[in-house]
């Protein structure tokens, strides 16, 4: 699993590139979570990620508690029809802003 | 009904989830299988793979420890067994989030138990067994022919 993280003034964007599961989850955790600390809004591009588990929704649901507490927004871009299933068969999708391109996501923040 | 079984051995370590995930791909895709439901039998898999390795073995202090994956196709049905030799782990006596639970707002959610609610989901047939000092996990998808 590969990550590429962009900053601008309150968005930070972070590309995933790979699986999230068990294995690799606590990495992606570690990568991310400082900058998400700093940022009002998040972005995140999942257009390269093929497998998110339940380990993969546990970072998602850390984004969105840090993000929440600061009135921002988490928006998705480019989740396979595979990862919404999940997504939806667990409620995350409510919770959620999820676009098919960067600069739909950009207009939603 | 002819049965093809095949299998291969894992290094019980969490970097062998996706090659336990390649093995369930390559032999679902071969029978046939279509990709929306060879990901969700590769994510109920990888959900209890998880749990074997961190929780039957790793918890357990068990090192050198493998997980068997065997696969049987007949024409009617494509199964998984997961096979280890940590202490007896029955997923279905986790509790497993309810249907309040998993409606609350995000902030409030208790997130344990997601993975075994996905594996039994995610599959048309779930079920555990304890035999011969093994845990078997076995996960079956039926094959449907549309044609017919």
């Amino acid at each position: 699993m590969d990550v590429k993280i962009s900053t601008t003034d309150k968005i930070v964007t972070i590309a995933v590139e790979g699986s999230i599961d068990s294995n690799t989850a606590g990495d992606l955790q570690s990568k991310i979570m400082d900058k998400v600390a700093e940022s009002q809004n998040v972005l995140l591009d999942f257009s390269k990620v093929d497998f998110v588990s339940s380990a993969g929704l546990r970072v998602l649901l850390m984004i969105y508690r840090q993000i929440k507490s600061k009135n921002g927004k988490v928006v998705l871009v480019g989740v396979s029809e595979e990862i919404y299933d999940v997504m939806s068969m667990t409620g995350f999708v409510n919770f959620f802003e999820i676009t098919d391109t960067i600069e739909n996501a950009l207009k939603t923040l | 009904m002819e049965n093809d079984t095949e299998s291969k051995k894992f290094k019980a370590t969490l970097d062998s989830l996706s090659s336990i995930r390649e093995y369930v791909t390559e032999q679902a895709s071969k029978a046939g299988i279509d990709k929306n439901r060879i990901y969700k039998l590769c994510l109920a898999v990888d959900e209890i793979a998880t749990n074997i390795i961190n929780y039957g073995y790793l918890r357990s202090g068990i090192k050198n420890a493998h997980v068997q994956a065997i696969i049987t196709k007949n024409a009617k049905h494509f199964s998984v067994v997961l096979e280890d030799t940590a202490p007896p782990f029955n997923p279905f006596e986790r509790e497993l989030p309810n249907d309040e639970e998993l409606n609350k707002p995000l902030e409030e959610r208790p997130i344990g138990g997601l993975g075994i609610m996905l594996a039994k989901d995610s599959v048309d047939e779930f079920r555990y067994e304890y035999k011969n000092s093994t845990n078997r996990n076995i996960f079956r998808i039926n094959i449907c022919n549309e044609d017919t």
